[in-house]
């Protein structure tokens, strides 16, 4: 597990029947299974996102994932772990990480 | 409290958000353009700034400068209009934390307090979905953890306990220190004692004398109890058949019956006498002279007692301190033997040998004759 300088930014979206309004946050760790991610909105564990970023100057758009755990942190921010649910979007992420630590 | 640049082209934006930070202890320091940000930043030392991002300004270029002037200082953004996708941008540029619509002092000082605090993202390539617990999940941890300890403690002490008892020898000091047989009736014990002429009734759950009866014509060795009798033998060799009441009333005596008595059993049809001199054992008809059908020489050292379990004749042989079964067809021969480690110290001599249903007794003098006799429940695994 390494630390970056930066931080990946996330466009969070919600599937249709949750008619809820996209969101942003940013993610705290990441790996190819998941990541934890702190945000203003109010995410619910068993909850269902669609999260959009940039790793690597590689875009991913809409990767699946559903939250495992949430709970308010220190700030009063949400910090929820999420787990990637597609198996061809997590070995792409795979891919992106390391070729990102390769790089760093 | 922190020096935090406020930049907003409108004058009302400004004023709202420098009245926020200051409910929340920090310092603003408001500028109208970029060029004023930063010369208030070097003057005030500034340690984040907050760039309002509509109303005639474009936070994402503010930021990319700001960043640009000040790298190290967080850069935080204020939505005029709620946009994720342009908060995403904005947050690409190089905003840390990017406030939406309507401006909350909750939600600023969520946002200044993680850019007061910033790290980057960590990443790997290999780990799964992090785990992160609340508190009760933790509580739950240790809670299973030491209900855990403490079941295995407790398997731990009922193991300790199981073996305590394993390893204890029941034992009850008599009162007599003579005894010659020992016999159950269903219910009770009883100790056969030769010195006293007496029939002692024990409690078998504590060994506590019920009864006592003298048997003052005759000294017996041995007892036995039958369905409709009682058996006892005595030491001139006679046996005698008496009733079950409270007297033990003699019915019929069959004078040299049994010489060198030592043991009696009744196996429902038979009645058998052990004879510990010449250690023979006999098989008696139920007839007027308890006549023998047949004679078995026994086993072992020392054979002292026998009794019948129902389904087979045991003699206790006080010699090699064990219990034979042997083979109701060939009695001289036995298929089984099991130790009585309780007289290995060799202080007690067992004489006598009876069986309740689920465990044998043995009844046992001292050697040296200095001291009560004393009963032995034998434990389990000594059955059958």
């Amino acid at each position: 597990m390494r630390r970056t300088a930066a931080f990946v930014a996330v466009l969070l979206r919600f599937p249709p029947e949750a008619a809820r309004q996209d969101a942003w946050g940013r993610l705290v760790v990441l790996t190819s299974g998941g990541a934890e991610l702190s945000t203003a909105v109010r995410l619910l564990k068993g909850e269902g996102v669609l999260l959009s970023f940039e790793l690597g100057g590689e875009r991913f758009e809409d990767v699946r994932a559903r939250v495992e755990h949430a709970e308010d942190d220190q700030d009063g921010h949400r910090l929820a772990e999420l787990r990637f649910l597609d198996e061809v979007q997590r070995r792409a992420l795979a891919k992106a990480l390391t070729d990102v630590l390769a790089r760093s | 409290m922190a020096e935090i640049g406020v930049l907003a082209a409108e004058t009302q934006d400004r004023t709202e958000l420098s009245a926020l930070l200051g409910e929340l202890g920090h310092r603003a320091d408001p500028a109208a353009d970029l060029a004023g940000a930063v010369e208030s930043a070097r003057e005030l030392k500034s340690r984040a700034f907050l760039v309002v991002d509509g109303g005639g300004s474009d936070a994402e270029i503010l930021t990319r400068e700001l960043a640009r002037a000040f790298p190290l200082l967080p850069v935080l953004v204020a939505l005029k209009t709620r946009d994720a996708r342009r908060a995403v941008a904005l947050m690409r540029a190089g905003a840390v934390e990017v406030v939406a619509p309507p401006w909350t002092r909750e939600d600023l000082k969520a946002c200044v307090a993680k850019s007061l605090r910033f790290q980057g993202t960590a990443v790997s390539p290999l780990r799964l979905a992090p785990r992160r617990r609340s508190a009760v999940w933790y509580g739950l941890a240790v809670g299973a953890f030491f209900a855990m300890a403490l079941g295995v403690a407790s398997l731990r002490r009922v193991e300790r306990l199981r073996q305590a008892a394993a390893a204890r020898v029941d034992f009850w000091d008599l009162p007599v220190s003579h005894p010659a047989g020992l016999a159950f009736d269903g219910k009770d014990l009883w100790v056969v004692d030769w010195f006293s002429q007496s029939l002692y009734q024990h409690s078998r759950s504590d060994a506590k004398v019920l009864g006592l009866r003298h048997l003052t014509a005759e000294t017996p060795v041995a007892e036995a109890f039958a369905t409709d009798a009682v058996w006892t033998a005595t030491a001139d060799g006679a046996v005698v058949r008496r009733m079950k009441d409270a007297k033990l009333t003699p019915l019929e005596r069959f004078p040299n019956a049994a010489p060198g008595a030592a043991g009696i059993a009744f196996d429902g049809l038979y009645l058998w006498t052990l004879d510990a001199r010449a250690k023979v054992l006999r098989k008696h008809l139920l007839d007027a002279n308890l006549t023998v059908l047949s004679s078995y020489r026994m086993p072992g050292l020392k054979p002292v007692a026998l009794v019948w379990d129902g389904a087979a004749l045991w003699t206790l042989d006080a010699g090699d301190r064990l219990l034979r079964r042997h083979n109701l067809d060939r009695p001289e021969e036995f298929f089984a033997a099991i130790p009585l480690p309780e007289y290995g110290d060799g202080v007690y001599m067992p004489t006598g040998l009876t069986w309740d249903g689920e465990r044998f007794w043995t009844v046992a003098e001292r050697r040296d004759g200095k001291g009560p006799a004393r009963l032995f429940r034998h434990r389990l695994e000594s059955a059958r």
